[in-house]
C-alpha cells in the first residue's frame, strides 16, 4: 500500500487548480501561504524560546538516521519521509535559509533552498504523519527532539490556518464555545451523567456515591479526558469506586465551570496549550482547590503535569494521575483488590505521554501485579513502548483511519497479537480508541479496557456487594 | 617545505585553533545565555533527574546499540574514543600542546596509538559505506556528510602514515604538511558545521529544558498575527 495519510487525496493541487489537503480543514487558507508561514515563523521566533533550540539542532543535527529504526511509521513504510530526521529537517532548512546570518550569506552566492506552496504540502503531510510519540528522541545520540520540531512545525502551520478540522473544532468549543469543552457536553448533561453513574454504581456495587460537585475547599479537583463521560463510563466508575473505598470520597470535586481536562494544544499549538492551562487552573481557584486530580488520560496527564507549572501562575497546584493516586491508597492498605476475579491474561500498553519521560510506568505495573495473575508485557515496553498509532492528535482525524490502521497502528497491533492477551489495558482515552479501532481492524481476540474498568471489577467496597457477588450478577447478566 | 611545516605547526595551527575555541566559546554563550537567562526560573521545573541519567547513559552509549543499527551506532560511538583519544593523548601532539598551552597531558604508548588510529580510521570507514551504499542512511544524508568524514579521515590516515614510513607512499614532509592543513582545516570547520556538538552535544541533550515554553508567547504571537485581522472584523 502506498503509504499517503489520506489515499483519498494524493496531489495536493486539484484539477481546477484547487487546493486539496491531506485531511479536512475547516477554512483552508487562500493566496500566497509561503509568506504566512514565513510572518508567523517570525513572530514564534520573536515571542518564544524557539531560537536556540533551533539554532543548535541547525548545527549538530548529523543525520544518522538511527532515528528511522526506533519510529514505528518508518518501520512500516520505509518511506524517507517518515524518517525523524527527514522531518526535522524540512523546519530547519527554513529556518536556515531565512532566519540565520549563515542562511542569508549563503543565498548570496546562490539561491539554494526556497520555501515554495509545494514545501508547505510536505509539511503538513508529514508533519501529521508523526504520532508526536517521542521514541525517536530518546535514541538520537545528539538529543535532537524531533517531536518538538514536529510540533513547531504544526503550530507554524496551525497559524496559517492548516490545522486538522478535527483539532481546531474541538479546542475552538473548549476556548470560545458556550460548552467549554471539546465533546460539547452542556453541564446539564454532565450532571445527568454523573446521576447515571450513580445509579449505575448503586445496581452493581451495593452503595450510592453521590458524586460531589462544585465543592469548595476539596483536595482534589477532578478533570479527565472530557469524552470519558460519554463513552467511559466503567473508568469513571473505577475512578470513582477507588475514592470511595479509600474514603476519600469527601475529598474530591468536578468542578462545573470546567470539567475537561483535553489539551490539542500539546500537539499543535503553544497558544491554545497555555490557554487552556490556565482555564484549568482558573476553575481550580474558584473552588479553592488544592491539587489536580487527571484521570486515565495520556496527553492531559502530560499537559497537566508538564505545563501547569509554567502556565499556572505564582502558586501552581500540584497535579497527580489518578494511577498514582490509586497506587498509594493501595500501598497504604486503603483499598483491596480481589485477586480472584480477574483470570483472563492481560497486557499493558504505556501510553506515550506519560511512559516516555518515565513518570508512569512502575506505578500500573504494581497495581495490575497486585491482583491479576496473569499478566503479560508486551516487548518493548515502558519508556521504550511503541505509540498506538493515534498519538500526537491523530486518534481524533477521522479521515486518516486507514492511515492509522495500516500504518501507525501496524507495529502495535503486532506487539497485541505476539503477546496473547485477552485484555489490553490501556489508560488513556485515545489509545482506548485508536486500540479498539485495531482490534477490530486486525481481528485481534482481545478487548481494551481502561485500568480502573478493571479495578472496578476487583475492588472490595465497603458495605457492598463483594467482587465475587458481582462478577457472577455480570455473568447472568451476560447470558 | 621544513619551514612550511613549521609555519603550519606554529602560527596557522595557533590561528585555526583560536577560531576554533571562539566559534565554540560562541555558541556555548549563546546557549547557556538563553538557557540561563531567558529561561529563569521555569528551569526549576525541568526533569533535571531525568536529563542526567539520559546524558550519563551515552557516555557509555551501550543501550543505545539498538537493532536495526547496530553496525553503524557501534562505528559511530567507538569511532568517537579514537577520535577524541588520538588528537589529544598522542605523543607527538602532548609535545605540541606543552608548548603552545603549557599543558602536560599523559601520553599514549605507541602501539595503542597506532591501534587505537587504524581502528578510527576503519570505524569512519564503516560510517561512510552506510552513507554510500544503504538506502535509508544515503537518502537522508548531503554532500556534507559525506565531506566531513573524508576531512576526518584523511588527518588521521595521514598521520598514520606520515608516523610509518612503510606505508607513505610520497614524501615524509609532504605527508607531514598534508597532515597538519588537514587538521587544521577540519579545527576551522568545528564550529561553523555539525562538529559543533562537541560543545552542542551537552545542550541538545537537554531538550526537556526546552518544552518550558515561555508563559505569555503565545498571546503575544497570536496579537501580532492576527490583531489587525481583528481589527479589520
Amino acid at each position: 500500500m502506498k503509504p499517503e495519510l489520506n489515499s483519498k487525496q494524493t496531489s495536493s493541487i486539484g484539477q481546477g487548480g484547487e487546493r486539496n489537503y491531506p485531511y479536512y480543514i475547516m477554512n483552508p487558507p487562500e493566496g500566497d501561504r509561503v509568506n504566512r508561514f514565513l510572518e508567523a515563523f517570525a513572530a514564534v521566533l520573536q515571542y518564544s524560546d524557539y531560537k536556540p533550540l533551533l539554532d543548535s539542532y541547525c548545527m549538530s543535527n548529523a543525520r544518522c538516521n538511527r532515528c528511522a529504526v526506533t519510529c514505528p511509521v518508518f518501520q512500516v513504510t520505509h518511506d524517507p519521509r517518515d524518517i525523524p530526521c527527514y522531518r526535522t529537517n524540512l523546519l530547519l532548512d527554513i529556518y536556515k535559509r531565512y532566519f540565520t546570518l549563515g542562511g542569508w550569506f549563503k543565498t548570496r552566492l546562490h539561491p539554494g533552498f526556497e520555501l515554495t506552496e509545494e514545501t508547505i504540502d510536505e509539511m503538513m503531510e508529514i508533519f501529521y504523519r508523526c504520532t508526536a510519540c517521542r521514541r525517536c528522541t530518546k535514541e538520537c545520540p545528539m538529543g535532537v527532539d524531533h517531536a518538538l520540531i514536529t510540533r513547531l512545525g504544526r503550530y507554524i502551520l496551525s497559524l496559517i490556518g492548516i490545522v486538522p478540522k478535527a483539532l481546531q473544532v474541538s479546542v475552538d468549543e473548549q476556548l470560545h464555545g458556550k460548552t467549554g469543552n471539546t465533546s460539547k457536553i452542556p453541564k446539564v448533561a454532565l450532571l445527568n451523567t454523573l446521576e447515571f453513574l450513580s445509579d449505575e454504581m448503586e445496581e452493581q456495587l451495593g452503595v450510592r456515591m453521590e458524586f460531589p460537585v462544585d465543592q469548595t475547599g476539596r483536595d482534589r479537583v477532578f478533570f479527565c479526558a472530557v469524552s470519558d463521560y460519554l463513552l467511559e463510563p466503567d473508568t469513571l466508575m473505577g475512578n470513582a469506586a477507588v475514592l470511595y473505598a479509600a474514603g476519600d470520597w469527601d475529598t474530591w470535586t468536578v468542578g462545573t465551570g470546567n470539567y475537561d481536562g483535553i489539551n490539542y494544544g500539546l500537539f499543535y499549538s503553544d497558544w491554545h496549550l497555555e490557554n487552556i492551562i490556565k482555564n484549568i487552573v482558573k476553575e481550580v481557584d474558584r473552588l479553592k482547590g488544592r491539587s489536580v486530580l487527571i484521570g486515565e488520560c495520556g496527553h492531559a496527564s502530560r499537559a497537566a503535569h508538564d505545563f501547569i507549572p509554567i502556565f499556572g501562575g505564582k502558586k501552581p497546584p500540584p497535579v497527580v494521575n489518578f494511577m498514582e493516586y490509586t497506587l498509594e491508597c493501595l500501598r497504604k492498605g486503603k483499598i483491596q483488590l480481589d485477586e480472584s476475579i480477574i483470570t483472563e491474561k492481560v497486557t499493558y500498553h504505556d501510553p506515550c505521554n506519560i511512559a516516555r519521560s518515565g513518570w508512569i510506568v512502575e506505578q500500573p505495573r504494581e497495581i495490575l501485579r497486585s491482583f491479576v495473575k496473569d499478566f503479560v508485557e508486551m516487548a518493548p515496553h515502558g519508556e521504550e513502548n511503541y505509540c498506538c498509532g493515534g498519538g500526537g492528535g491523530l486518534v481524533s482525524v477521522d479521515e486518516i483511519h486507514d492511515y492509522r490502521m495500516n500504518i501507525g497502528g501496524k507495529v502495535k497491533a503486532d506487539q497485541i497479537r505476539k503477546t496473547g492477551a485477552e485484555i489490553v489495558v490501556a489508560p488513556c482515552a485515545n489509545c482506548k480508541k485508536q486500540l479498539r479501532e485495531l482490534v477490530d481492524h486486525y481481528k485481534l481476540p482481545c478487548k481494551v479496557m481502561g485500568l480502573h474498568d478493571l479495578i472496578l471489577k476487583a475492588i472490595k467496597i465497603p458495605g457492598g456487594k463483594s467482587p465475587l457477588e458481582r462478577k457472577q450478577e455480570a455473568a447472568q447478566m451476560e447470558m | 617545505m621544513q619551514q612550511m611545516i613549521d609555519f603550519a605547526k606554529g602560527p596557522l595551527f595557533a590561528l585555526t585553533f583560536l577560531i576554533m575555541v571562539l566559534g565554540l566559546l560562541r555558541h556555548v554563550i549563546i546557549q547557556v545565555y538563553s538557557l540561563i537567562i531567558r529561561k529563569g526560573r521555569r528551569l526549576k521545573n525541568a526533569a533535571w533527574k531525568k536529563i542526567a541519567l539520559d546524558g550519563l547513559s551515552w557516555v557509555i552509549p551501550v543501550k543505545h546499540i539498538i537493532p536495526g543499527t547496530r553496525i553503524f551506532s557501534a562505528s559511530s560511538f567507538l569511532s568517537h574514543i579514537g577520535l577524541i583519544i588520538v588528537p589529544l593523548f598522542l605523543a607527538e601532539h602532548v609535545v605540541l600542546w606543552e608548548s603552545f598551552l603549557g599543558i602536560g597531558l599523559p601520553s599514549l604508548g605507541t602501539g595503542f596509538a597506532d591501534a587505537l588510529t587504524l581502528f578510527t580510521i576503519a570505524c569512519l570507514l564503516i560510517l561512510f559505506c552506510y552513507r554510500t551504499f544503504v538506502k535509508r542512511h544515503r537518502e537522508a544524508s548531503v554532500g556534507m556528510d559525506y565531506l566531513l568524514l573524508v576531512m576526518i579521515i584523511v588527518p588521521f590516515t595521514s598521520g598514520y602514515m606520515a608516523a610509518h614510513p612503510w606505508v607513505n607512499p610520497i614524501r615524509w614532509d609532504t605527508m607531514m604538511l598534508i597532515h597538519i592543513l588537514s587538521g587544521e582545516a577540519l579545527l576551522l570547520v568545528i564550529p561553523f558545521t555539525k562538529l559543533a556538538h562537541i560543545v552542542l552535544f551537552f545542550f541538545d541533550r537537554i531538550s526537556n529544558l526546552h518544552w518550558q515554553l515561555r508563559p505569555g508567547a503565545g498571546d503575544r504571537v497570536a496579537e501580532a498575527l492576527f490583531e489587525e485581522e481583528v481589527r479589520a472584523s
